[in-house]
């Protein structure tokens, strides 16, 4: 796999742009974007995890989703490992009451992925029973100074895990423009589309996940993305 | 110490479709575990693929859309992926002979065009330079946002299918997005046209999903001749009349409950491809 640096990030103005323009003049739909952004964190997630790498006696993890579009797109990646013969769990607190969204809940349980109804706060059971955690918790909508519960008790206990974090897009709590100085410390890092200012120097693994982006839009907001090799849909950064 | 048993057990309320609620038991620990391993179990029988009929494969795609609550435009998606990727693997860019090569996308006026639609978008992310004919347009908004996204990716749109000899020149390969499994009954104009020029040509045709003009069971021996097909799903019956170099297999979504129910002993697709090689 090819590694890349990258010298221009996105900040999250241009991250909200980009999006309403995707939707609005090149007419992708939300529930297709998700799809795509969910495929592509699954096939991350099996590069910086392959199944014949996992610790455990059963390839479990856990995958957290936040009620917006990152708690969908966490929904969709769930599906997707469950796919490729992982054994996913899913932690999904507060469901959007969006239908689009709920569609993905329906699918994921008709995959027979179970759903735990709380987060145990014995950070040691996490540790015991999953070989890694998927934050798809907070996206770039978010603004992390209005993080209410449940998110901010969960935050703490991802704080305190062992097991490797993968977190979807940005990391839950950081600021989209820079990263946290206190915030969860993942050690893998999916950015979907282009990444997030606040991934520059990011010391764990980053991939870059989701090809679909149009050539306009890449050239209109300089995005230089590295170019992905064959048919892969992910590049290691 | 609490073990792995105790998340389960202690207070937590695992639910899926296919378990029960649960409470406070230790025993009840192995419901999660026993649903992937009864997975496990199923997936170690051999058996060879089953080939759908036109009722059965019906019947798989409203239950995927209805109770699976599948929408369209996702497995659309995934289709048209697993479309260009076969292409991409039976025809590489460096083994055609322009580059970029280009590649003619036929879109039929049903789902099975949508699936061309999206294939175009990928071949182009690919590297290659399809160009669309998509004569007879559904009125529908999905329809009209993939065609949006395909000329926003400079993806030109013919007005007519032009000449055998012509497509021959220009072209490195066809996919045939015309027509699906839910074809029945007699050709329509502009497609019988269409057909009669692809019976002529000589580079390659990929189908997707059933060879255009097929019966979907019976196969159709003075019908076009495809070079590829890919199956989407699950394979049909006209497949078992195939003759061309290649089968792929793609649309890999299929819920293990569903393929269980339909007994549809799908292969293992190899680590996350999204199309399997069926010969």
């Amino acid at each position: 796999m090819q590694f890349v640096s990258l010298s221009v990030f996105y900040s999250k103005a241009e991250v909200a742009t980009v999006e309403t323009e995707l939707l609005r003049d090149y007419r992708f739909g939300q529930q297709q974007l998700i799809e795509i952004w969910g495929h592509a964190c699954a096939i991350a997630v099996t590069k910086a995890f392959p199944l014949s790498s996992l610790s455990k006696k059963q390839p479990t993890l856990l995958v957290v989703c936040g009620p917006e579009q990152n708690g969908s797109i966490g929904l969709v990646c769930a599906r997707h490992l469950r796919i490729f013969e992982y054994e996913p769990t899913i932690f999904y607190p507060k469901r959007s009451s969006q239908s689009l969204h709920q569609d993905f809940t329906v699918q994921c349980e008709k995959m027979d992925i179970p759903f735990l109804s709380y987060l145990p706060t014995e950070v040691q059971l996490l540790n015991d029973a999953y070989n890694l955690v998927i934050d798809a918790i907070l996206g770039p909508e978010t603004d992390p100074k209005e993080v209410k519960e449940p998110y901010a008790g969960m935050l703490v206990t991802l704080k305190q895990v062992k097991i490797p974090i993968v977190s979807v897009d940005v990391p839950s709590g950081w600021d989209v423009d820079e990263p946290a100085k206190d915030g969860i410390n993942p050690e893998v890092l999916i950015s979907l589309t282009a990444p997030k200012k606040c991934a520059t120097g990011f010391s764990g693994k980053h991939f870059l996940a989701g090809r679909f982006l149009p050539y306009d839009i890449q050239k209109k907001y300089e995005l230089n993305l590295p170019e992905f090799s064959g048919t892969e849909c992910v590049i290691e950064l | 110490m609490l073990g792995v048993r105790a998340l389960f057990g202690i207070g937590l309320l695992v639910t899926s479709r296919g378990g029960s609620v649960l409470t406070h038991t230790g025993a009840c620990a192995r419901v999660a575990s026993n649903i992937y391993s009864k997975h496990r179990q199923a997936c170690t029988m051999a058996n060879t693929i089953k080939y759908l009929g036109q009722e059965e494969a019906q019947h798989i795609d409203e239950e995927l859309f209805n109770e699976y609550s599948f929408s369209v435009d996702q497995l659309m998606e995934l289709a048209g992926l697993s479309c260009a990727t076969a292409v991409s693997k039976g025809y590489p860019l460096q083994s055609l002979l322009r580059s970029p090569p280009r590649v003619l996308v036929i879109c039929g006026p049903g789902n099975n065009g949508g699936d061309g639609l999206v294939c175009a978008r990928h071949l182009k992310l690919f590297g290659y330079e399809p160009s669309v004919l998509y004569p007879k347009r559904p009125n529908k908004q999905l329809f009209q946002n993939l065609t949006t996204q395909c000329e926003k990716m400079d993806i030109s749109f013919l007005s007519e299918m032009p000449e055998a000899d012509v497509i021959d020149e220009a072209y490195n390969l066809v996919v045939d997005a015309i027509f699906g499994f839910s074809f029945k009954g007699a050709v329509r104009e502009p497609f019988g046209d269409i057909l009669s020029k692809l019976k002529k040509i000589t580079v390659p045709i990929a189908s997707v999903d059933i060879p255009s003009g097929w019966d979907v069971e019976k196969g159709c021996p003075d019908g076009i001749q495809p070079d590829m097909l890919i199956s989407l799903t699950a394979p049909k019956k006209a497949a078992n009349h195939f003759k061309g170099r290649y089968h792929f297999l793609g649309g890999r979504f299929v819920p293990p409950a569903l393929e269980q129910k339909y007994q549809l002993n799908l292969p293992q697709y190899p680590g996350t491809d999204c199309v399997y090689q069926l010969n």
